[in-house]
């Protein structure tokens, strides 16, 4: 008898553990996985149906993007592109911005020699340029690595 | 003795399948909280696990944004299968048809990117005769308030635009969070 209820306990043992299993990988996608959400400039990383944010990437202010992502190796790997590619897109576009406005005010001033202000216009587009590039490039391996992370949870 | 057993076993094993089973189909539809709309809805992903095509590496979208408008790419190097922005449409609504959350999402995406482009270009064209009323050197009064106008118009417009983005953000969410994995 006792044997009957050993047997018993096992199978409801098995019973129980396997819907367990299933309930946290079913969890898994809508607790963690991450998407992107621009506002005003900042782009936000949130993460699961709550929306956490878990990253704000500023102009000037990036964040650790690869730890985020860090399960997923080839998210990692478009991380590490974004990271190489942000910030000296931001800086190079800002220059160039800047440099464009010395090129207006440059104009302006009476007498001085006209190759300055053309210079400096074409100093300022070719960072602006460069600096889209990058801002693209580093865009398009963080919609990459997200896309990369999301994939690899269960 | 060892019979019973084993048929104790036996009856307990196909309970443990048959629960397992009703279980998976109860997990395959949670109800969860829709972001931003504080209501509840069904996951679409018993349908979707019916079918094998409708798997993660093949179907997953993401969208890649440049200059002002956006490539739709289904997987991570997969092709480009259509671009929004600034008076550009694409029948998400059709795209993302097997997730009704994604499709309340592309619904508003699309209603986001048209506000935004219209106001948009609309205060871009009134900026731009703001402009050249001013580089006439015409003492014109109107030409600071085009200007102004123009600009808060703009700005307006590209606030819709992202907020559009946002949403399109969501409904790609929601699409693969109902794709197979």
């Amino acid at each position: 008898m006792s044997r009957l209820l050993l047997a018993l306990c096992t199978g409801a043992c098995i019973l129980t553990t396997r819907p367990t299993l299933m309930t946290a990988q079913e969890r898994s996608y809508d607790e963690n996985a991450l998407r992107v959400d621009e506002q005003h400039g900042t782009i936000r990383i949130v993460r699961g149906v709550s929306e956490t944010v878990v990253a704000k990437i500023g102009v000037f202010r990036a964040v650790d993007v690869a730890a985020l992502v860090k399960p997923s190796p080839n998210a990692v790997a478009e991380a590490t592109i974004f990271e190489r590619n942000y910030r000296p897109g931001t800086w190079m576009a800002s220059l160039g911005i800047a440099t464009l406005g010395a090129a207006i005010g440059a104009s302006r001033i009476s007498g001085l020699n006209q190759a300055v202000p053309t210079s400096l216009t074409i100093v300022s587009v070719s960072l602006i340029t460069w600096g889209g590039f990058k801002l693209e490039t580093a865009h398009r391996a963080l919609s990459k690595a997200i896309w990369w992370y999301n994939r690899d949870l269960k | 003795m060892k019979s019973r057993v084993l048929r104790a076993l036996l009856i307990s094993a196909l309970l443990s399948g048959v629960t397992a089973g009703a279980q998976t189909i109860g997990h395959a539809a949670p109800t969860v909280a829709a972001p931003g709309s504080g209501t509840t809805v069904a996951s679409g992903r018993t349908a979707a696990a019916s079918d094998s095509s409708h798997g993660y590496d093949a179907q997953a979208l993401r969208f890649e944004t440049h200059w002002g408008s956006a490539d739709i790419i289904r997987g991570a190097n997969g092709p480009v299968i259509g671009t929004v922005g600034w008076f550009r449409d694409f029948d998400m609504e059709k795209l993302v048809a097997s997730s009704p959350q994604a499709v309340i999402e592309a619904r508003a995406f699309k209603t986001n990117n048209f506000r935004g482009s219209l106001v948009g270009g609309l205060g871009a064209l009134t900026l731009a005769v703001g402009t050249v009323v001013t580089a006439n050197s015409s003492n014109n009064a109107a030409s600071p308030i085009l200007i102004i106008a123009g600009a808060g118009a703009m700005v307006w417009g590209a606030q819709h635009l992202n907020a559009g983005y946002s949403r399109l953000s969501r409904a790609f969410w929601w699409y693969n969070r109902d794709l197979t994995r």
